[in-house]
């Protein structure tokens, strides 16, 4: 009887501690959590299945959607203004994109097809690289834009390239800008953001999402 | 438990159970962990904070650098002109001069959706041997590491990062 009280109370000195323990674990996390979210306020990944089904994949859940598209002018590859608003009626896949980013060299090949396989029903593809320009020195500003030129045509890209895409960082990504590359926002014909991807998905999945900007 | 009545079982191994799950909870998320990562830097320097070196003379200093988990950077010599390759510099005016850096050889890294491109990656701990040459005296040198990190689907923007060192010079 005695060695039952001694093991039972050891056991609940045991139990006391492992709940001191989940508690403060549970306010760790907690912290943590919000520490997280305060950083990526801007958007957020969210777990989700693989096409597959083997495997989880974070979906992106950008504030943007459901929102009106932040409307911009940028300068193409010509030096052509280009603006969003120009291509209201059209479904439009915004696509951050830059030279150094491989899996946007996966990606890229997707989208020229997607892009060919749906221009007839109104769809367009806007590639912003999001590269650094130097506008202080022309020479190098000049060298930036090859760059960007030579990597566009090396990847087949047949749509508009914007350049300058750090000036969409705020309006895009929020306090924050946009942390990663590839980035896509998927606008419906009345310039509303129906759905955003981070980072590499799958061509079914860009393609989805395409049919869900033009309503299909 | 020999000797222990049946309730005093159950409350044992009901004991060890709740904190067996406590202890699960406790591990981080490798998801989460990548993710939050993004928000910060990918690259961390680990040491020496402080050397020691014959003043005029070129000496050799190992610097050791950590890529965080789930993540990998261009090695320095990446096997594309447009990808950025992991640099190692020191500003001028510091009293200690850069007289080479010498990287290590990535690691063959492919990502699973592109099997046919072979990247050129450093991931976890990597060094860069820095031959400096220091004037006499206390110096506190901000190298600089420059790299850009990628995980298997997002790329982080390029990146400099502070590789602060106290190099005495004797």
């Amino acid at each position: 009887m005695k060695r039952n009280t001694v093991v039972l109370g050891v056991v609940l000195l045991i139990l006391a501690t492992f709940a001191w323990a989940g508690w403060a674990n549970w306010e760790y996390r907690k912290k943590a959590s919000e520490r997280l979210l305060a950083s990526v306020a801007h958007g957020q990944l969210v777990p989700g299945q693989a096409a597959n089904g083997a495997e989880e994949v974070p979906v992106f859940n950008s504030p943007l959607k459901g929102k009106p598209a932040p409307g911009f002018t940028l300068e193409d590859l010509s030096g052509n203004k280009v603006s969003l608003a120009s291509y209201k009626g059209k479904a439009v896949l915004i696509n951050f994109w830059a030279t150094w980013c491989g899996p946007c060299k996966i990606e890229t090949p997707w989208l020229v097809e997607l892009r060919n396989q749906y221009a007839s029903q109104g769809f367009e593809i806007l590639g912003v690289s999001t590269d650094d320009l130097d506008y202080d020195n022309p020479k190098t500003l000049a060298k930036d834009k090859a760059e960007i030129a030579q990597s566009a045509q090396r990847l087949g890209i047949d749509y508009p390239v914007l350049i300058d895409g750090a000036t969409l960082d705020k309006p895009y990504g929020g306090p924050d800008g946009l942390d990663a590359m590839p980035t896509s926002f998927f606008v419906d014909r009345n310039g509303k953001v129906v759905a955003a991807e981070l980072g590499l998905t799958s061509k079914a999945d860009i393609e989805g999402n395409i049919k869900k900007a033009l309503n299909e | 438990m020999v000797g222990l009545n049946k309730a005093t079982r159950v409350a044992a191994a009901l004991a060890l159970g709740i904190g067996g799950s406590f202890v699960h909870g406790q591990i981080p998320a490798g998801d989460a962990a990548s993710r939050q990562v993004l928000k910060t830097a990918a690259v961390e320097y680990l040491y020496p904070e402080q050397v020691t070196v014959a003043a005029g003379k070129a000496s050799d200093v190992t610097l050791h650098f950590r890529v965080a988990e789930g993540l990998h950077i261009n090695s320095h010599t990446p096997k594309d002109e447009f990808l950025i390759p992991t640099t190692f510099s020191i500003p001028d005016g510091t009293g200690v001069r850069l007289e080479q850096a010498t990287y290590p050889a990535g690691e063959e890294f492919t990502l699973p959706v592109d099997p046919q491109t072979r990247l050129s990656v450093y991931t976890r701990e990597f060094t860069v041997q820095a031959r400096i040459v220091a004037s006499p005296g206390n110096h506190l040198v901000e190298g600089k590491l420059h790299y850009q990190a990628c995980n298997k689907s997002e790329c982080l923007p390029p990146k400099t990062i502070p590789v602060a060192i106290d190099v005495i010079g004797k």
